[in-house]
């Protein structure tokens, strides 16, 4: 059958007809994927057709031994309800959904965007050992360096070697006696002899012997004095001065392997201000981004701080629905989250980030009273702030104003605005590229 | 592509070299034969009527073939097709594997088996497949596209006339392969209600007038360069619609597809205007046309035809032992598997819809039977009727109710009952009826034997009715004082009356009119349907009603126009410049914009002009939806015209003024089943 032929057609087709990643992140839906779970599932887009808005459309269940009450909450309508076509042997109206990892996420991100974020390792979670590189002095004999041993020895000799018979020669010159011969070796002619030398050689000549020459010069010009490299290679290497203080003994190189570690806080506004779309474009920016940092660490770590006038942790599942009656003080966020960072994530150990995200209110000097204050105490990569503004800005909300003027020199404080899906991906890109010039 | 050797109806047999696994089919073919020819019979007892079926025995990968091609053997090479079969195979890599039961229509339906199921699958398969065949036969809606529609072969010329175009060294494959998506985007965009009519693929289609204004043309012997830049082809296309000053097409055309076929065109970039379509073209379109028009009457009635052959199916295998008790284990749990799938499920609507269908017919005639007795009337019909005692005068009678084989001797003549061929025939030992009691029978026989009122789930049926139906059945009596007593007016019960209605609905109906007539409050409350809506105010969907006025509407829109909403070719002279202009016919449920502009894409490809697509789209606004949460009330959306044009490089969408888009909004449809208020 021609099957064989269509599976190979729709492997290829899928690949090619997944959902762009910008429209994807602007408009698709996130709620598949979670940072703790692997794989993001991108729906491959099928033939598309005249077909009613979903939510639009309602339906139809059917309760297990009883119907829910009106305005009780019913869940996501299971996929199946109804509207696919065909048996239950071929629901054809079902997407397919292309699986992508965090980090072919963050590979296609960095390209649909032009990012290259460099995750720095830190904290050091292994050695492992390397190639028999690195020396020490002291070892077991059979990882001695013997070659560096006869090297170190060498240079020794020929920095100890003197031609024994030239400065033999100067002591028989009438008149100089070792001091003069001394004096002579070390400062005219450079020749590391040493004292105690001369003078058991000037014993054992005799007293004829000790006025051979009349000058100096009479004496050089019978005497030739003999390099050192040609003399060993007359003589040849008799004895190397093999020296304790020249053994070396090699051991592996130890490699630390550094976990590239990154913790994520992700903070909240989740006070009464912050409307379904402004939660919806929180998360719809947020998401991508612990995806993307999932996917370029090798260890990911998150913290949700959801804050109104106090703040809380909560659980990811929480993170975006949550929302409260009372006003909204982001300092409280930032408290938080430095009390959780310095608890469990030492700066030395760990690459850090902080987004947080509202609608840019809060409460009168707090900005610049305790966030920024707080936000400099806080080391971190990068720090963002994040304004979901779907209607234009409110008067008092100068929160991320205040940010970005204070730190506007800054090269890891980011700020950027969305005000609607189609900014979503620019704001990202804003985020990250802004540690990505600090590099 | 050739044929493997195992695909052969079981009964035909050649002289081909069989291979271990030829030998494996056969001898599983040999194992049904006996369960094919036994259900078949039984079917008809119970009064079915199925095409004649081939079985075929398959393996596991040829089913999931099977699957992913619609049940055919051949279809046009596509992608989809791998899509399905990769999702299948995923399914029962991980749900475990069903028992499919792949059955098409045709005459003679072509039925299959995996090799691997169980006896009790393939029994359960084999019954549930008589059903189809018999709905398919019997059905007024499948006569739409044709009694006799000779479909596997169809099918298989349709395959080899695609590839031969995919293979064509004039053809580029890849254009082959979009135009097949473009085409498949409104698949659904057909007159599913008119019978199919192919549109020749020879002949002029662009009219007699457009021919006879070129001729004029020509008779002026004008020189080309004027011919050229004064009655260039656009003008040309223009007068033929203008001469005749009226809107074409007449009326707007619901069968998108066959007026793309009759007028598309398609645009050539590098001349950058349109130009008539490739022979191929126009043929695949067709081709894609029809098979959209046969597989059409499947799709309208899925929730009647699948409820239906699982209604019969556990007939036969449940109620009259199909299955011995060792199978009817496998069974019960692959019903349940089956049943239980999530969400909706057509099987199990179907299937439900269909016993209350046959309950309430009888117990309509029990009632009638019960009102003619002197004294009850339908005010004190409670009252009056001991409902026990009315059961078990219902009860069959022992002579239908079991078969002794051991006491045949007993059994009296001239029962209408009986079936006395069979009777003789097991006197001589030649049936056997303890396998098979339900060929003692005939269709009265099995008719009251299987009599559902008095079925342990169905006996509180009867003291159920409501005043408001006693009355209006009262309401056409004539004679109410025919019988004595109670006992007499049961006698007279024809046990008949649920099967024989049953079978005139499954002749006429349709999902739409099916729900539509026989969806009632009661069916409601018995099997806990619900609608739901999403709610804005809370982000979520949210339970909203349990009235059957409700459910009803729900699932029609889930069943209406196959579930999609209606779009129609309104203009084809839009803007006065052979624009096509398609309505969104709005029934109050907003259409899904992102999907309908990539949808528009596809239909440019098969114009070669623009395209434009009008609607009402519903806006909400976030000041709105905040005040709604807290008053606890859902928003109101407002609702605006909306045009999208698509130009063939970009899109235009604008707000348009609501007199251009009234007559699109429907004033007698309301989808919405959302609360005035929601319960705090």
């Amino acid at each position: 059958m021609g099957l064989r032929e269509d599976l190979e057609r729709f492997r290829e087709v899928g690949e090619q007809r997944r959902q762009d990643l910008a429209e994807f992140i602007q408009y698709g839906d996130l709620s598949g994927g979670r940072p703790d779970q692997i794989k993001i599932p991108i729906k491959i887009v099928d033939l598309p057709e005249f077909a009613y808005e979903k939510r639009d459309m309602g339906g139809v269940g059917q309760g297990d031994g009883g119907t829910p009450e009106p305005g009780e909450p019913v869940g996501q309508p299971e996929p199946g309800d109804g509207d696919e076509e065909g048996d239950p042997g071929e629901e054809s109206a079902e997407h397919e959904y292309y699986e992508m990892d965090p980090e072919e996420f963050a590979e296609e991100l960095d390209e649909e965007l032009g990012l290259d974020l460099d995750p720095k390792g830190k904290e050091v979670t292994e050695e492992i050992e390397g190639d028999f590189t690195d020396i020490t002095r002291t070892g077991p004999t059979g990882t001695l360096d013997f070659e560096r041993l006869f090297k170190e020895g060498l240079k020794r000799k020929l920095a100890m070697d003197f031609d024994e018979e030239y400065v033999r020669a100067a002591l028989q010159i009438d008149g100089w006696g070792p001091d003069r011969v001394f004096e002579w070796a070390r400062t005219e002619e450079s020749i590391p002899v040493s004292r105690a030398w001369i003078v058991d050689a000037y014993e054992g000549l005799s007293a004829d012997e000790r006025t051979t020459y009349g000058s100096l010069a009479e004496m050089e010009a019978t005497v030739e004095r003999e390099p050192t490299p040609a003399r060993i290679r007359r003589e040849g290497i008799k004895d190397i001065p093999f020296r304790r203080e020249d053994e070396r003994y090699r051991y592996p190189e130890i490699i630390e392997e550094r976990e590239k570690n990154v913790v994520v806080v992700n903070i909240r506004d989740v006070s009464g201000s912050m409307r379904q779309k402004k939660r919806e474009l929180v998360e719809r920016t947020f998401t991508p981004l612990d995806w993307y940092l999932q996917g370029k660490y090798d260890n990911a770590e998150f913290i949700y701080i959801a804050h109104d006038a106090d703040a809380w942790e909560v659980d990811r599942g929480d993170f975006f629905g949550i929302r409260s009656g009372g006003g909204t003080k982001i300092s409280s966020a930032y408290a938080l989250a430095k009390e959780r960072l310095d608890e469990e994530y030492p700066w030395a150990e760990w690459n850090r980030y902080v987004f947080a995200a509202g609608d840019s209110e809060n409460s009168s000097n707090d900005t610049s009273e305790n966030v920024i204050p707080l936000m400099e105490e806080i080391d971190a990569n990068l720090h963002a702030y994040v304004e979901t503004q779907p209607t234009g800005n409110a008067i008092n909300a100068t929160h991320a104003e205040e940010v970005n003027d204070h730190f506007a020199d800054s090269d890891n404080v980011a700020v950027a605005y969305v005000s609607s899906p189609e900014d979503v991906t620019d704001a990202i890109y804003e985020i990250l590229s802004t540690e990505q010039n600090d590099e | 592509m050739s044929e493997r050797p195992q695909n052969k109806p079981m009964s035909e047999s050649d002289d081909t070299i069989y291979t271990p696994e030829d030998i494996r089919m056969q001898r599983e073919a040999a194992k049904l034969e006996e369960p094919v020819e036994k259900a078949n019979q039984l079917a008809r007892k119970l009064g079915l009527d199925p095409y004649p079926v081939n079985y075929w025995i398959v393996d596991y990968d040829e089913m999931n073939e099977l699957i992913a091609y619609g049940g055919f053997q051949q279809r046009y090479p596509h992608w989809r097709w791998g899509m399905t079969y990769d999702r299948q195979q995923k399914q029962s890599q991980f749900l475990g594997g069903k028992a499919f039961e792949i059955v098409n229509n045709d005459n003679p339906s072509h039925a299959f088996l995996q090799v691997s199921n169980s006896l009790a699958d393939q029994k359960a398969v084999i019954t549930h497949v008589e059903a189809h065949a018999d709905f398919f036969a019997n059905n007024e809606w499948f006569a739409l596209f044709s009694r006799d529609p000779n479909a596997a072969a169809q099918l298989a010329r349709h395959a080899e006339t695609i590839r031969g175009y995919m293979h064509d060294p004039e053809i580029d494959r890849s254009e082959v392969e979009r135009f097949i998506d473009h085409i498949l985007s409104l698949e659904d965009n057909i007159d599913q209600y008119r019978p199919y009519e192919p549109i020749s693929t020879d002949g002029d289609e662009n009219g007699p007038e457009l021919a006879a204004l070129e001729d004029q043309l020509e008779e002026l012997e004008l020189s080309e360069e004027v011919k050229r830049q004064v009655f260039d082809e656009e003008w040309l296309e223009s007068q033929e619609v203008d001469e005749t000053d009226v809107t074409f097409p007449p009326e707007p055309e619901p069968d998108i597809l066959g007026f793309l076929r009759a007028h598309g065109k398609q645009y050539d970039e590098d001349a950058e205007k349109a130009v008539e379509m490739e022979d191929w073209q126009k043929d695949i379109l067709e081709i894609l046309r029809r098979e959209a028009y046969y597989f059409a009457p499947q799709k309208l009635t899925k929730v009647l035809n699948e409820g239906w052959a699982s209604y019969w199916e556990s007939l036969m295998m449940a109620d009259e032992n199909f299955a011995d008790s060792q199978e009817f284990i496998t069974y019960a749990d692959h019903m349940s598997r089956v049943l239980a799938s999530p969400g909706l499920n057509p099987y199990s609507l179907g299937l439900q819809l269909w016993q209350y269908v046959e309950s309430s017919e009888n117990r309509r005639q029990v009632v009638e039977q019960l009102l003619c007795v002197k004294g009850v009337t339908w005010r004190n019909f409670h009252e009056m009727v001991d409902f026990e005692e009315v059961l078990a005068l219902l009860e069959p009678e022992d002579l239908v109710a079991s078969v002794d084989t051991d006491r045949l001797d007993v059994i009296p003549e001239g029962d209408p009952r009986i079936d006395y061929e069979t009777l003789a025939q097991a006197r001589d030992g030649d049936v056997d009826l303890e396998r098979y009691p339900w060929m003692l029978f005939t269709y009265d026989g099995l008719a009251e034997r299987h009599y559902s009122l008095v079925k342990p789930q169905n006996r509180g049926y009867l003291s159920r009715i409501s005043l408001d139906e006693l009355e209006r059945i009262s309401r056409y009596m004539f004679d109410d004082e025919k019988y004595e007593t109670i006992e007499k007016a049961i006698d007279a019960v024809d046990y008949t009356v649920g099967w024989d209605r049953m079978r005139e609905i499954r002749e006429s109906h349709n999902d739409v009119t099916f729900l539509d007539e026989f969806l009632t409050q009661e069916f409601v409350d018995e099997q806990n349907y619900f609608t739901y809506e999403y709610a804005r105010s809370s982000g979520d969907y949210r339970a909203t009603s349990t009235d059957y006025r409700d459910v009803k509407k729900k699932l029609m829109l889930q069943f209406t126009n196959f579930g999609k909403p209606t779009v129609v070719v309104a203009d084809a002279n839009y803007r006065n410049r052979n624009e096509l202009l398609l309505e969104h016919r709005y029934n109050g449920v907003a259409l899904d914009i992102g999907q309908a502009k990539d949808v528009l894409k596809r239909v440019f490809e098969l114009w070669g002009r623009p395209v434009a697509l009008r609607t009402i789209k519903k806006e909400y606004d976030d000041h709105d939806i905040e005040v709604a949460r807290r008053r606890n009330k859902e928003p109101e959306a407002r609702e605006v015209g909306w045009e999208i044009r698509y130009t063939g490089n970009e899109f235009e969408e604008e707000k348009v003024e609501w007199e251009t888009v009234e007559h699109l909004g429907a004033t007698d449809i309301d989808y919405d089943t959302k609360p005035e208020e929601w319960l705090a």
